[in-house]
């Protein structure tokens, strides 16, 4: 056999054995949180570990609908997410559009702004964002959750989308001017239709980041508005870890996540890969 | 209401800061003609497509439509259609929805927009195509979508920008002739954006030659084929161009290196050095005049390009078949004394000639 036989036959063997060994590393939190939340409490506090143990779904039970039901703060997180997650949109949309298409000086600051609110460690903007949140009596509020939430979205989003827009020939807008359709109408029936990739991939990132946003609402909320993290961090305490509760409730908890993910994953597939093939009729 | 479609830009200048991308172009189309704007890349034509468009605002000057200014106008309101030499379809849309987007944003009721969709569709044949969308078309029928959309209103103004350069040789050739006929049958003025000039000379009725932002000649494609005014059009037009050689003139007699090539005419002014023109074709090897000798040929079928080295310039023949000739040879070559073309060496132009007949 050839070098290169041998060579193609060791790749073709270890390209899948590593694929395997990233997703065991990746999934086993995952599973390990299954197996705990089908112990019982004192079943996972065994040393060593019990892995031969009788399943049981009771804290599944607590958790939705027991005395540790995390339902009320479930809502109270997509309430929060899903309200950040439309104004997001619905404002990054003609924003990027903007910037996208026409020349602002601003345009040239926007990937800096975006990197500098990625950069800037969040526990230092706790107490200003409390301050100002005190002052104007939106502590503990979802109006006052939903804005912290959009300072940091918006320039994600709209920094995203930009590149999306910018895919799409300016030709094609001009095409439609001709054709007589305004700025408003060519945004609604030409480039909207265009980016709706771009439109689902920006609403995952934004509701994911919202809906496991932890620190500021655990800050800036906790007793009228309580998210689901927060709720998830009662379980832990001086006395005693409910761990089987803790992770059922996370389980529970990436239910809407995975849910979102695989009903835009066509879209976002579609999104990622724009630009990489030249788009059918477009050029 | 349709109008006239006579098109008028006076004056127009367009500077992107300090470049000037457009200097004073004046220039009046007429109703139903078509009309070319040729000349190679950066010459300015695009940009005054443009701007007869909308699509840009001039820095200076009007452009009337039917003596209607509408120099500030947005590109909806001057009812016209356009051709992009991408074609600009929208990708998302199915090919009946392409065609009839025009009419959509123009509020014609959906039962007439159908019929009128089709219509469009059937005049450049892809009605059996309409459910399609774009990217399940040829480049041919992706341009016949785009013939179609601009049609489908009935414009008083026809814009097409450079819209056959994306075919391929074969059916650029046979879309040249639908497009002339297209034309005639909508009677619409039509403007024309190309850099080849062969394609300019077989479907304007006049065209305009740009150079550096410029118009250097106006005029009916054999006028300017006849008749170029300045060395740059005469080295652009015609395929292969004409041929371009130093030479010198006294009075009567013209010069190419030490031998007095036979013309009728007179050149006023003082004895100078020119720039003498003559077109392959115009040229014959009968044994007498310029010694020439036979660098390489190039059969092209029914003619044969006589590539010949006179003295230190390359100089192409046109001859009927094949080379008569081996290369390398030394031959005679005598230029039509009728069809020699003389340019200043300094300005470029055109040099007219008194007594310019036979």
């Amino acid at each position: 056999m050839t070098r290169g036989g041998v060579r193609r036959r060791l790749a073709k063997a270890l390209i899948p054995a590593s694929a395997t060994a990233v997703l065991a590393l990746w999934a086993f939190p995952i599973f390990w949180a299954i197996v705990v939340a089908l112990k019982s409490e004192s079943e996972v506090l065994a040393f060593p570990p019990s892995l031969v143990f009788k399943p049981t779904l009771a804290n599944f039970g607590d958790s939705l609908v027991g005395r540790f039901s995390i339902l009320p703060e479930m809502w109270t997180s997509l309430v929060i997410s899903s309200v950040a997650t439309l104004l997001t949109i619905v404002l990054a949309v003609p924003a990027s559009y903007a910037f996208a298409r026409l020349r602002l000086p601003a345009g040239k600051f926007l990937g800096f702004y975006v990197l500098a609110t990625q950069m800037l460690p969040p526990v230092g903007l706790v107490i200003p964002y409390f301050l100002i949140l005190n002052r104007v009596g939106w502590l503990d509020t979802y109006q006052g959750m939903i804005t912290v939430y959009l300072t940091f979205s918006l320039p994600f989003a709209i920094w995203l989308m930009v590149s999306f827009m910018e895919d799409i020939p300016r030709e094609m807008e001009e095409a439609a001017a001709i054709d007589r359709a305004s700025r408003l109408k060519t945004l609604w029936y030409i480039i909207l239709p265009q980016v709706r990739g771009g439109i689902a991939v920006t609403v995952v990132f934004v509701f994911l980041n919202c809906w496991d946003e932890f620190l500021f609402a655990v800050q800036l909320s906790g007793n009228h508005v309580r998210p689901v993290t927060v709720a998830m961090y009662n379980f832990v305490s001086v006395e005693q870890t409910l761990w089987a509760k803790l992770s059922a409730a996370s389980l529970i908890a990436m239910v809407p996540v995975i849910a979102i993910g695989f009903a835009a994953q066509r879209h976002i597939v579609k999104g990622l890969t724009v630009g990489a093939v030249k788009g059918g009729g477009r050029r | 209401m349709k109008g006239l479609g006579r098109v008028r830009l006076e004056g127009i200048e367009k500077r992107y800061g300090t470049v000037s991308a457009l200097k004073t172009v004046n220039l009046e189309i007429r109703p139903n003609e078509f009309f070319a704007l040729l000349g190679p890349s950066g010459s300015g034509k695009t940009t005054t497509l443009r701007l007869i468009a909308g699509l840009e605002i001039p820095s200076t000057g009007h452009i009337l439509f039917d003596d209607q200014d509408v120099t500030d106008a947005s590109p909806g309101e001057r009812d016209i259609a356009m051709v992009f030499q991408s074609y600009a379809l929208y990708p998302h849309m199915t090919v009946a929805e392409n065609i009839g987007f025009p009419l959509r944003m123009s509020g014609v009721p959906k039962r007439q927009l159908a019929s009128l969709v089709r219509d469009a569709a059937a005049r450049v044949r892809i009605d059996h195509l309409l459910d399609r969308r774009p990217g399940q078309l040829s480049g041919g029928q992706q341009q016949r979508c785009a013939l179609a959309r601009a049609i489908v209103r009935k414009p008083r103004l026809f814009l097409l920008d450079e819209p056959l350069s994306n075919l391929d040789a074969k059916l650029r050739v046979e879309t040249r002739v639908e497009l002339k006929s297209l034309q005639r049958d909508l009677n619409v003025t039509a403007i024309y954006v190309t850099h080849d000039q062969e394609e300019a000379m077989t479907l304007a009725d006049r065209m305009a030659i740009f150079m550096d932002g410029e118009i250097v000649q106006i005029g009916a494609p054999a006028a300017i084929f006849e008749r170029p005014a300045t060395l740059a059009v005469a080295g652009f037009i015609g395929s292969p161009p004409m041929n371009l050689v130093r030479a010198h003139a006294d009075g009567a007699a013209v010069r190419v290196g030490d031998t007095v090539t036979p013309w009728h005419g007179r050149i006023p002014g003082p004895p100078r050095d020119i720039m003498l023109g003559v077109r392959p074709g115009d040229i014959a090897a009968d044994g007498q005049g310029l010694l020439a000798e036979v660098y390489v040929s190039e059969l092209l079928g029914e003619t044969t390009i006589v590539n010949l080295k006179i003295g230190a310039e390359l100089v192409k023949m046109r001859v009927n078949g094949g080379s008569p000739f081996r290369d390398g040879e030394q031959i005679r070559v005598r230029l039509d004394p009728n069809r020699l073309h003389l340019f200043e060496r300094d300005t470029g132009k055109r040099i007219e000639v008194e007594a310019d007949s036979k």
